[in-house]
Order: structure tokens, then C-alpha cells, then sequence
């Protein structure tokens, strides 16, 4: 087979089933992606990062977009976060410039972990978050919101992922919204705050063209199909097979910058 | 009044989001599908700023890089359009904290933007 083919058909599938597995369980796309671009198919983490953001995007829009039409994303509390996420990305990609790859790696695999714990402690918790009243709430701790945005965006720059498991929690636990409204402004948000950076990557030659896009189309293709199942709740046992294999990620992201293994 | 003219704005914003990503994803398939065509003889510049300049007479004689490249931008675009549709909605609400506030988030885009684009 050509070359070339080959390698639109290996990302394309990676982006079809990141896409699929992030509509069914909520993980963004971008948990998946990174660690299979470096870990299996050998791509630098930069240019997985930058991979990483235009599928985000690509996701995002589309489940960003039926949240929006049904009045569930608050748009104007995105906005507003947004100003903090937006600047907070810009940060972390310059800053994501200038690290070397093994603590990128280490980072990821922290983060990686964070995730999958947050997604155990949500599916253990499910029944608690779904009766809140998402017309009427009062947003509290504006402040400290902000500021929580700012740190969100400043590890989307960093790792390329959307933010969502700081977002959300941050939204819901310390600002008073309701959890389902807590989901939507978050995925409102998140492709805002994945174009700020996704430029200073672009800018850097590490949103590669033949990487990035059959990924995102993978990805867009993937999510379409796994959306009209996602109004159900994810399955228990869908949640805690993907989180082990995301610990398992993790410890594969730190053994490999121990080891000085990812590629340049 | 205020109800109606905010169900406008959300159904304005989510056209954006939802058709930005589909056509760039249209235009990223084309771009690759003629790449697999005419083989992958890379033809745009490798130094990674985007030079409008080049890139549309590329795009008007389909050169598979630029299709590519171009569906990307738009992908990424996509965000942008749909804060300047924020910006146009709250206008017209005349609410004009929440302009100054989209006003602020598309600067910081801008900003970013700039990095990567020049004309």
C-alpha cells in the first residue's frame, strides 16, 4: 500500500475511534489522542499537542452546537470565562514552546490521572448530578471562577486538551451551577480557548498538515456517530474501562520520559 | 422580546459552530483526496506562517497542500466566527457590557492569531 495512505488510514481510524469513545463517555478526544500519537504511532508530543487542539475543536463545535440550540450553555458565563481561558491558553502555549518533551510528558500523565479519577468519582456519583433546576441559579465566587478558568486555559495550552475535567467541577462545585449547565458552558467554551493556542502551535510548524487533519476528520466523523447515543448515560463499565486504560497511558507517558523515549 | 431576540443569537451561534466544523472537515477531505490523486509532492512553503498572498492563488488551482492547509484554517477558524457572532448578537440586544466582554476574547484570539497568519 502507499505510504501515504497508509498513514491517512492508521490517524483517520485513531480520530474515528477517539471521536466515538469521547461522545460516549464524556473523555475529550484529546485524553486519547496524545497518548496514542506518541506512544504508538511515534509522533512528537508537540506535534500531538497540536494535533490534539484541532480536534478538539473539531468535536466541540459539533456537541457545543446542540447544547447551544437547546438553551443548555450559558453563553454569557462562557464569555465571560472565556476572557480567563482565552489569555490563560496563550500562556501555556508559549510556555508549552519552551519544555522539553519528557516534561510534557510527565505533565500529561498527571493530568491523565486526574482524569480518569475525576470520570471514576463521576460514574460512582452519577445519580446525584442530574435532578438540579438548570433555569434557575445564581452564580456565586465570580472571582475565583475567573481564576480557575485562567488555570484551565493555561493547561489546554500546555497539553492541548479542552479543560473540561477542571471546568466543570469548578463550575459546578464552586460556582452553583447546575451540573448539566456546568457541561454545556464548559463545551461552549472549549473550542474559544483551543483556537488561542492552536495558533501558536500552527505558528511553531507543529500543527502538521497530513497528521492534523485526517485526525480531525477522524474525530468529527467519529463524534457525529457516537452523538445520537450520548443523550443516555454512559455506561458504568465503559467509564471504568476507559479510565483504567487512561491510567494505564499514564504510566506508559512516564516510563517513556524516564527513558528519554519520545520521538523528536 | 429580550427572549426572542436571545433564541436568534443562539440558533445564529450554533449554525456557526455546527457548519464551520462540517465544511472544514469537507474541505480537508477534498484536499487529501487529491493529495492520494496527484501524489504527495509538497508544495507549500515549510516555514510554518500562513501567507494568504500565496495560498489562494494555490487554493484556485487546487493544489492539494493548500485545500488542506485551508480546511485547517477554517477548522480552526471556526471559533473566531462564532465570537464575532456573539459580538453582532449582543449589539443588537444592546447589551453592551457583554460586546465589551466578546470584545475582549477576540482580541486575545487576534492576538494569537497573528503568530500564525500574515496577508
Amino acid at each position: 500500500m502507499h505510504p501515504l495512505s497508509t498513514q491517512l488510514i492508521e490517524l483517520g481510524t485513531l480520530g474515528l475511534f477517539a471521536g466515538v469513545v469521547g461522545a460516549l463517555t464524556g473523555i475529550g478526544g484529546g485524553l486519547i489522542i496524545t497518548p496514542v500519537l506518541t506512544l504508538v504511532l511515534g509522533v512528537p508530543i508537540h506535534q500531538a499537542i497540536g494535533t490534539s487542539l484541532c480536534c478538539v475543536i473539531a468535536t466541540s463545535s459539533g456537541a457545543a452546537a446542540s447544547y447551544v440550540e437547546h438553551h443548555l450553555a450559558n453563553i454569557r458565563l462562557g464569555m465571560t470565562l472565556e476572557l480567563a481561558t482565552t489569555v490563560g491558553a496563550v500562556a501555556g502555549a508559549l510556555v508549552a514552546a519552551k519544555l522539553p518533551r519528557d516534561v510534557l510528558g510527565v505533565l500529561f500523565a498527571v493530568l491523565l490521572t486526574y482524569a480518569g479519577g475525576m470520570m471514576v468519582r463521576r460514574s460512582l456519583h452519577a445519580e446525584k448530578t442530574q435532578s438540579d433546576d438548570v433555569a434557575n441559579y445564581a452564580i456565586k465566587h465570580l472571582p475565583v471562577g475567573l481564576f480557575g478558568s485562567g488555570v484551565a486555559g493555561v493547561v489546554s495550552g500546555l497539553l492541548g486538551i479542552g479543560g473540561g475535567p477542571i471546568k466543570v467541577p469548578l463550575m459546578y462545585l464552586v460556582m452553583g451551577i447546575p451540573f448539566k449547565v456546568a457541561t454545556a458552558t464548559s463545551n461552549f467554551m472549549i473550542g474559544v480557548t483551543a483556537c488561542a493556542s492552536a495558533f501558536i502551535y500552527y505558528a511553531r510548524g507543529d500543527v502538521r498538515l497530513l497528521i492534523s487533519a485526517p485526525t480531525a476528520i477522524g474525530v468529527f466523523v467519529g463524534a457525529s456517530l457516537g452523538t445520537p447515543v450520548m443523550r443516555r448515560a454512559p455506561s458504568r463499565w465503559l467509564v471504568m474501562l476507559f479510565s483504567i486504560i487512561m491510567f494505564y497511558f499514564a504510566l506508559m507517558m512516564i516510563w517513556k520520559s524516564a527513558h528519554g523515549g519520545f520521538a523528536r | 422580546m429580550a427572549r426572542l431576540t436571545q433564541d436568534k443569537s443562539d440558533y445564529a451561534i450554533a449554525l456557526v459552530l455546527r457548519y464551520g466544523s462540517l465544511i472544514s472537515t469537507l474541505v480537508m477531505t477534498l484536499g487529501l483526496g487529491l493529495m492520494l490523486l496527484r501524489g504527495p509532492a509538497v508544495s507549500l512553503p515549510a516555514d510554518h506562517r500562513v501567507r494568504l498572498s500565496l495560498l489562494f492563488p494555490m487554493l484556485l488551482r487546487m493544489d492539494p497542500a493548500a485545500v488542506i492547509e485551508f480546511g485547517v484554517l477554517l477548522l480552526l477558524l471556526t471559533p473566531l466566527f462564532r465570537i464575532l457572532v456573539a459580538v453582532v448578537s449582543f449589539s443588537l440586544e444592546r447589551d453592551l457590557k457583554y460586546v465589551l466582554i466578546s470584545l475582549g476574547v477576540l482580541a486575545t484570539v487576534l492576538l494569537s492569531i497573528s503568530f500564525a497568519i500574515e496577508g
